[in-house]
């Protein structure tokens, strides 16, 4: 981010910088910028606070007009308020009665060490997930009503980078958990670079079905709830394992951005 | 980001992420932001709706005119590893449209741009020079004077 600065300011446009990583923008030198201590995603701060968004734009755009470089890094003093912890907010209905085990345990009473992998399964691949598959179709289809009422809240959606419609995604997903090698649903997409996309509307489904109007969770809770108590998360990482134990690399180039650094389990 | 509240190892990774050593340092000045026109460029690997997505580690930039709808706006950056329910719940979080409008309908800026860009922020920044010409020079057409550059 910084360099664009950089190469933009080297065309006669000023420009100022928010930075999440001070190291980075230290090593780049940019001509402004403005490190906030947010998380990384939320540049400009907390969701639905205007006044504090605005606080972090103003302080950016002062630079501007403030002089002091070239190479002037800022700190922003205030933290994110919307880390904390909503205790009024709860999760979406979880259909399903059993809950799905623990990082580590295997899925749905299979024990991890016992999941066939691509290469010893043979045959269409894997076919270790009909169980799975079919839970996962289901939560979403209860998650449905959620996430109509929050995109109604909210007056947008940023599902759709597949270009499929959840239903479709679940589907093409459940059809890869049931073993299937299915063809791609997306005319120019191959079939990992398609289930990737089709994956991350999955998670924007899910976790847009979990903002609740009148709530405000932090993204600990969110993801806590997605990674940790439903069955779409325990389906993705143990997709995302299964492929990377196989020997497709392109399947495990895709698999490898299913679920994020922090919430793969030990031994993965 | 407060890097100590991450794993080490993660933490070392982003701090230690290769940069580009600049032998120059530009700086560019100008008027009073009452009357600058304000310019989003974002490493968020935004797109339009219906846009081509980023897929991978892409060097081009995509347009985002000011009259994109939120519900019109995602977010296709290929790194997993950051938020993204903050921009689900308001796309101001990343892509501040709402709130540059606000101030300059207020004055405290002079106007908005009429067209935004986004590139893909995991792609090496050498490679983004080409795309970033590019886009200054229709930053100029647009008669901008400030960019407000946003990353996740």
């Amino acid at each position: 981010m910084s360099a664009l600065g950089h190469y933009l300011e080297e065309e006669g446009i000023a420009s100022v910088a928010i930075a999440l990583i001070r190291p980075q923008a230290e090593h780049t030198r940019p001509p402004r910028a403005l490190w906030v201590p947010f998380e990384l995603g939320r540049p400009i701060g907390p969701p639905s606070d205007p006044v504090f968004q605005r606080q972090v734009i103003l302080s950016a755009l002062g630079m501007l007009v403030e002089g002091g470089g070239p190479v002037r890094i800022v700190d922003f003093p205030d933290d994110d308020p919307r880390e904390a912890f909503d205790p009024n907010w709860q999760a979406p209905l979880n259909p399903h009665p059993n809950p799905p085990p623990q990082a580590g345990e295997g899925e749905f009473g299979v024990p991890a060490a016992a999941t066939p992998s691509p290469a010893s399964g043979g045959g269409s691949g894997w076919g270790f997930g009909s169980e799975l598959a079919e839970a996962v179709e289901a939560e979403l289809g209860a998650m449905a009503p959620a996430y109509a009422a929050s995109c109604v809240a909210r007056e947008r959606s940023t599902v759709g980078l597949s270009g499929l419609p959840p239903a479709e995604c679940g589907a093409y997903v459940a059809a890869w958990l049931r073993g299937e090698r299915p063809a791609s649903p997306v005319v120019d997409m191959s079939p990992g670079l398609a289930l990737r996309f089709a994956i991350d509307d999955l998670k924007a489904f899910a976790l847009e079905a979990a903002l609740i109007p009148g709530t405000q969770p932090s993204s600990k809770q969110l993801g806590d709830w997605l990674w940790n108590e439903t069955v779409l998360g325990a389906g993705l990482k143990l997709l995302r394992r299964t492929i990377l134990a196989g020997d497709d690399d392109r399947l495990k180039a895709a698999a490898a951005f299913f679920v994020p650094a922090l919430r793969v389990p030990p031994g993965g | 980001m407060r890097l100590e509240k991450l794993p080490a190892e993660m933490a070392k990774r982003l701090s230690d992420l290769e940069c580009p050593d600049f032998k120059t340092t530009p700086w560019v000045e100008g008027p009073p932001l009452k009357d600058r026109r304000v310019a989003i460029v974002s490493s968020a690997g935004l797109v339009v709706r219906g846009d081509k997505v980023f897929r991978g580690r892409d060097a081009d930039y995509r347009a985002i005119p000011s009259t994109t709808s939120a519900n019109d706006l995602l977010c296709s950056h290929i790194s997993i590893n950051f938020d993204r329910n903050g921009f689900q719940e308001d796309w101001n979080v990343v892509f501040p449209l709402d709130r540059l409008n606000e101030l300059a309908a207020e004055g405290t800026i002079g106007s908005v741009a009429a067209t935004h860009y986004s590139f893909m922020g995991a792609t090496d920044p050498v490679q983004m020079v080409d795309g970033a010409r590019e886009v200054a020079a229709k930053l100029k057409a647009d008669h901008v004077d400030a960019v407000l550059l946003t990353s996740v």
